[in-house]
């Protein structure tokens, strides 16, 4: 008798706590997604962010069609022009096309940071994940290791590195690969601590322990029961960690430590246009209002984000 | 708070630890022979003096105890002379650490006096015309690269304007008024990126407190809204705020290194800035060491005043 009520509720908690079918998913993710929109309506920050975004992904995406000239080609029969039909944004002083130099300079930008960042959370997650999971020493050492990272300037770290990527003479996409790293890794503390503390939360929950009963291994536990309960903290500071690291990228290019001309980039053309910015005051606007909308989107959606999933905050 | 006092700069030492070995394998990453970069070209040359430094490094011993004896002259302020002006480093990074003072506490200032009765006054009329306008303006203020604030400062006050000098340093022991002259536009530059920072973060911490009970009691004891919020809520919320805003020293010195490159203000960070820019190692190597140093006492000090200043903190 008691032998049968014990697999019953065995039973009843697999059931309960079994993986979900094909179907059962898409159904739930179409479900998530019709939420998220509606959810996405409250915050109308959110909103206006979540739609530059997309329009900056698409004109991002649509650059090779509507970027009319190649942004590095120089045209001497057309030196620093003025805004026109043929040329959106006018012409630097080799006569490249400034609007083509924006679109190609921004997919390059908006790629590293987003790369950037999933590095970051690549490592930051199993990190924070196991550490929050196993708790004791473990986390102690862990978290520990996390502080001394955090209290280390990342602007001093960049600074170092590109300066090796520079006398090494790394140009291009080994330039673009070292960014990567050194971004992402800085943003690797933070990401761990957040998810970290999120879950010191979840894992006092029931259905945790309901899958410790049926025995389930630890690591499926942590990252595949624990984790996605954990993820919305961080999806809300990856976005605005984009915003910075866009805003790092553009100041190191600024100081010419990023890719060396003539590939098209916001920072870097921005530094040029200084020594024209007498005749010609436009052409350092253009790459600055890239920047700003770039950022702004990302902080925007970010701000609007933690609105949505912390209403404590919204009421305020 | 003894205890926590000692505990904190104990934990300092792991910090210092890992930036004087990231500074140190800097060195050892560079392309070509140690002797030849900390030295320079043209004495490199000189087979005696090779020798007489190889020992003076102990570059025939292991790694770790070139690293006891480069850590050993480092803590003596002996980082070697630098590869352009020949002039000891100490000497030099000491002469610059001023400015970099001087601009880095007026721009505080100014944000300060800027964000402290806009972030409460948007507390204050939560859900205002007058809130909504300062959410969007700090917003968009985190989100403007002060590179590029800068630049379209220079441009209108310097040389459409001609206001004021569009870069330059006078010492304000030499003369003030031609000092602040010069100050006016980096400092701004500095204080406004700041400024959007502390406001949100008053505003916040401003929410905060006025939803704590004593708010209720002092109103119910009859003491006037002004009362109420200057005397009582705004001196606590300033609390926190000013902690953070001197955490924000960091990110705030890592932007002197690209602001103090466009006006040209002798600190500390353009004196990295040229050096990366002319390969000068010894220099790069002892900036960025100095500058950690001070980002990673600084912050101990904040922590430290916080607990002075907010008795409560200790005893969560």
């Amino acid at each position: 008798m008691a032998s049968t009520e014990l697999q019953n509720g065995r039973r009843s908690i697999e059931e309960a706590i079994k993986p979900p079918s094909l179907a059962e998913r898409m159904g739930r993710y179409r479900l998530i997604m019709a939420d998220a929109l509606s959810e996405l309506y409250k915050s109308k920050t959110a909103f206006i962010g979540a739609l530059m975004i997309v329009s900056l992904l698409i004109i991002l995406l649509l650059t090779p069609v509507i970027a009319k000239y190649d942004p590095v080609k120089q045209d001497y029969g057309a030196l620093r022009q003025d805004a026109s039909a043929e040329h959106f944004f006018g012409t630097d002083r080799y006569g490249r096309d400034i609007y083509s130099r924006v679109l190609w300079g921004g997919r390059r930008l908006v790629a590293i940071a987003v790369f950037a960042v999933i590095f970051g959370l690549t490592l930051g997650i199993p990190y924070g994940v196991l550490s929050g999971y196993y708790g004791g020493w473990v986390d102690s050492i862990a978290m520990r290791a996390v502080d001394g990272l955090l209290a280390f300037p990342g602007i001093l770290l960049y600074l170092l590195i590109v300066t090796l990527a520079r006398e090494w003479h790394l140009e291009g996409f080994w330039n673009d690969l070292i960014l990567v790293f050194a971004l992402g890794f800085a943003f690797f503390p933070e990401a761990a601590r957040l998810v970290r503390s999120s879950v010191l939360i979840e894992k006092q929950k029931e259905y945790v322990e309901a899958s410790h009963t049926i025995g389930e291994s630890d690591l499926y536990i942590a990252m595949r029961q624990i984790l996605p309960n954990c993820l919305s903290p961080l999806i809300v500071n990856a976005t605005v960690r984009l915003g910075f690291v866009i805003l790092i990228i553009a100041a190191l290019s600024f100081l010419g430590l990023g890719t060396p001309p003539p590939t098209p980039d916001w920072g870097a053309d921005l530094s040029a246009a200084r020594d024209h910015m007498e005749s010609n005051p436009m052409i350092a606007v253009y790459p600055g209002l890239a920047i700003c909308y770039t950022v702004l989107a990302f902080n925007l959606f970010g701000d609007g984000l933690r609105d949505i999933i912390d209403p404590r905050m919204q009421e305020r | 708070m003894l205890i926590y006092a000692i505990n904190r700069i104990l934990q300092m030492i792991p910090v210092l630890f890992v930036l004087t070995v990231v500074v140190f394998t800097f060195v050892q990453l560079l392309p070509g022979d140690v002797i030849d970069t900390l030295i320079g070209d043209e004495q490199a040359e000189d087979p005696e003096l090779r020798k007489a430094l190889e020992e003076e490094y102990g570059l025939d011993k292991p790694i770790y105890v070139q690293y006891g004896i480069w850590l050993g002259k480092a803590l003596q302020g002996d980082f070697g002379k630098s590869l352009i002006t020949r002039r000891p480093i100490s000497v030099e990074l000491f002469e610059s650490i001023p400015a970099t003072v001087y601009l880095g506490l007026v721009g505080i200032g100014i944000s300060i006096i800027i964000a402290v009765p806009l972030g409460s006054l948007a507390a204050v009329k939560r859900n205002s015309a007058t809130d909504y306008i300062a959410q969007v303006t700090s917003l968009i203020g985190i989100s403007i690269p002060e590179f590029w604030f800068a630049i379209m400062a220079v441009l209108v006050f310097s040389l459409h304007l001609g206001w004021l000098p569009s870069s330059g340093y006078v010492s304000p022991f030499e003369d003030l008024g031609q000092s602040l002259l010069y100050l006016v536009l980096p400092a701004l530059a500095v204080g406004f990126r700041q400024a959007a920072y502390t406001t949100r973060l008053t505003r916040s911490s401003m929410l905060d407190e006025m939803n704590k009970e004593y708010v209720d009691t002092a109103r119910s004891l009859g003491f006037s809204e002004s009362k109420v919020i200057y005397k009582y809520t705004l001196r606590n919320a300033l609390i926190p705020t000013i902690t953070i805003s001197g955490l924000q020293l960091a990110n705030l010195l890592g932007g002197t290194v690209v602001l103090e490159t466009i006006f040209a203000w002798p600190g500390i960070g353009q004196a990295i800035y040229l050096a990366i820019i002319d390969h000068d190692y010894p220099l790069i190597q002892a900036g960025i060491l100095v500058l950690g140093i001070i980002v990673v006492c600084v912050n101990l000090l904040v922590d430290l005043l916080y607990r002075v200043l907010n008795p409560r903190v200790a005893l969560n």
